[in-house]
């Protein structure tokens, strides 16, 4: 049998340290071994019980339940004052044949892969691998677990796909303690799996586009995500260039992701006619202290597989000495002026070398990042039309009311059909500010205001915006989460008081979802128990 | 004029040993780019938190004294079961200290440092 150890504490912390947060109780739960019980499907559905035990138990003590794995949000979305469940040991997969293919699916079999909770993208992407599949993309990295990186809408820079949550095509939940509380939900118009394999994993099935979208970002709030069933492609290269361009072309580039008519060229990635092709991903860095008239930046082609590229990995690998960079924060704190300098200075480890070339898989790409220490990191969405004046007004903001000891970087995904998803503008463009946590002093703003600000000079410019559910932010700026999301925020709430109990919806929410305003339960008379009809057999 | 020069050998003297210090202290990692690192949480499986590569990672460290002879050429350690089920290993970081190369000097090689952390690979389920 699975089996959760269970440790009374007084706190818990983000892995950037944007904590400490209070909380009681602190859980983990670990697979029963493949010895003892060999079959995937059996282990799963064992741990699939001792949740619904845990759960109970949560409603017993009238406690609220949250799942966390890696624990890279900033924010506070993972955190739950009375109980959190850690669930990185839950890391099964169940191999998916075509008898488990739904009759209506548009998807192969070869590509639909069942993930338990806690994997990572690390170990997801090499699971893949073994199948000569890859993740059509990910973050900056490889760290967080699938459940985590859906709930908050992780994403990469790839303009053509999307974010994590955007190739998930079926999701399986348990939102309460009784055997009927585990449901598995997928797409009608866009089918996976089939009733039997739902019935495989004891799970009542809802197919429904509507639901399906709401819970895909559901901020944790939907229920204890056990598994999720992803569509992966054929493994892929990614041939990557670092180059220094000018400024205008950069940003007329975000503005209009047209590379076909360019002055930006990159020798071999051309059309028949000679024209910059479309990349598979492309970033641009920005050090908001410097008035250089180029601009860094990554952009990234696809290429065939093939075996015998060389090893893309640094065999080496160096970093700054934490206690450097402690020291000129603390120097930071004092003397505002100095940041700019530091960053000039520190260019060299926060930038890729200029001309940088290497050609990888995904996983080889978008390798580990080691932790470097308590971050920050701002990021905000904006349809690319307005990439330009959003990242002037954000820039002067930083210079003019900061210096903030942090840089910024553009990013662009493409659409998602989530309800909440902030990547939901046609392309919208990531604007992000990373750096090292400061505490607030007399010449320099906290993080809180500095956030606060920004959301502020955006709004008075007209911008429409998101914000990325994962990073720090002044979360309770009144009205936040209407101003972005307008009647969405509603539709996704209708969804959730749908789905869930009272009871159930009280257990998932948490600070994060109160303060943002998701969390308030409506009376049972105003549920249309339609909205949640499965609308495919 | 005498005092002056003394204050000056003794600056340059406590510079060289600092950089001593500095240059004969130092740790080289290496890492597997394959599989995933044991985890662990603060508080519940490790006992402190880490603010390093290590924070997240449940790391075991061996910092020890092996006695051994002039003859003896190398010394093999074996990765230990608590906190490593998988028996394999993801990363593997050896320190070289300035005392440990003076322990192996002045015992002739009879009494050896060993100061190696190591993090295990994650099991799969």
């Amino acid at each position: 049998m699975a089996t959760t150890t269970t440790h009374q504490t007084s706190n818990w912390d983000t892995l950037h340290k944007n904590g400490p947060f209070e909380l009681k109780i602190l859980q983990k739960t670990t697979l029963e071994g493949k010895a003892n019980m060999p079959s995937e499907v059996d282990r799963y559905n064992d741990a699939a019980d001792e949740i619904r035990r845990l759960l109970k138990e949560a409603l017993d003590n009238n406690e609220g339940f949250r799942a966390y794995g890696a624990r890279w949000s900033m924010s506070r979305i993972a955190h739950q004052k009375d109980r959190m469940h850690y669930n990185v040991f839950m890391n099964l997969d169940i191999t998916i044949s075509s008898n488990d293919i739904h009759s209506a699916s548009p998807y192969k079999s070869s590509d639909l892969f069942f993930f338990q909770c806690g994997n990572t993208i690390k170990e997801i992407s090499q699971a893949l691998d073994a199948n000569g599949k890859s993740l059509k993309t990910s973050g900056a990295s490889n760290g967080q677990t699938i459940a985590g990186c859906i709930s908050t809408g992780v994403h990469g820079s790839a303009l053509g796909v999307g974010s994590v949550q955007d190739y998930v095509v079926g999701l399986n939940l348990i939102t309460g303690p009784k055997p009927e509380d585990i449901i598995y939900i997928e797409r009608h118009t866009k089918p996976a799996l089939n009733n039997a394999f739902a019935q495989k994993i004891n799970s009542k099935v809802i197919r429904n586009d509507g639901l399906f979208d709401a819970v895909l970002v559901g901020l944790g709030s939907f229920g204890f995500i056990h598994g999720v069933v992803i569509e992966a492609e054929d493994r892929f290269l990614l041939k990557r260039y670092v180059r220094k361009i000018n400024k205008n072309t950069a940003l007329k580039l975000a503005k209009t992701m047209d590379f076909k008519n360019s002055d930006f060229v990159i020798d071999g990635e051309t059309d028949a006619n000679g024209k910059g092709v479309e990349p598979y991903h492309y970033k641009v860095f920005i050090n908001p202290y410097t008035n250089e008239d180029k601009y860094v930046v990554e952009v990234m082609y696809k290429k065939p597989y093939a075996t015998n590229y060389p090893d893309p990995f640094d065999t080496i690998e160096k970093s700054v000495y934490k206690d450097l960079i402690h020291l000129l924060i603390k120097i930071s704190e004092k003397f505002p002026k100095s940041i700019p300098w530091f960053i000039k200075r520190l260019e060299k480890q926060i930038l890729p070398d200029v001309n940088e070339e290497s050609l990888g898989t995904l996983y080889e790409t978008f390798w580990d990042a080691p932790y470097q220490g308590p971050a920050f990191a701002c990021s905000f969405g904006v349809d690319i039309k307005d990439s330009e004046k959003a990242l002037k007004v954000l820039v002067d903001l930083t210079k003019d009311e900061g210096p903030i000891p942090g840089i910024y970087a553009m990013r662009f995904v493409k659409q998602s059909q989530a309800t909440l998803a902030f990547t939901k503008f046609p392309i919208t463009c990531m604007i992000e500010i990373d750096g090292v946590l400061w505490n607030k002093s007399r010449k320099l703003m906290s993080l809180k205001e500095f956030s606060r600000r920004m959301i502020q000079v955006l709004q008075q410019n007209n911008i429409p915006f998101t914000i990325h559910w994962g990073k720090n932010i002044d979360w309770a700026f009144p009205g936040l989460v209407e101003h972005m999301y307008g009647d969405k925020m509603s539709e996704w709430k209708e969804y959730r008081n749908s789905l869930l109990s009272e009871e159930s919806a009280a257990l998932f929410s948490n600070n994060f979802l109160e303060t943002i305003g998701l969390a308030n339960i409506f009376d049972n008379d105003d549920i249309d128990e339609d909205l949640i009809a499965s609308l495919l057999d | 004029m005498k005092v002056f020069n003394k204050r000056r050998f003794f600056a340059s003297l406590l510079t060289i040993g600092v950089l001593l210090l500095f240059s004969s202290c130092y740790s080289v990692r290496l890492t597997s780019t394959k599989g995933a690192p044991m985890p662990c949480q603060a508080g519940i499986d490790c006992p402190e938190d880490k603010s390093n590569y290590y924070r997240d990672k449940m790391v075991i460290v061996l910092d020890t004294v092996v006695k051994a002879g002039a003859t003896i050429d190398d010394i093999g350690l074996r990765v230990q079961r608590e906190n490593c089920e998988s028996g394999k290993l993801f990363s593997v970081e050896y320190k070289n200290t300035f005392g440990g190369a003076l322990l192996y000097l002045v015992t002739f090689g009879s009494k050896r440092k060993v100061k190696i952390k190591y993090v295990c690979m994650k099991p799969e389920n």
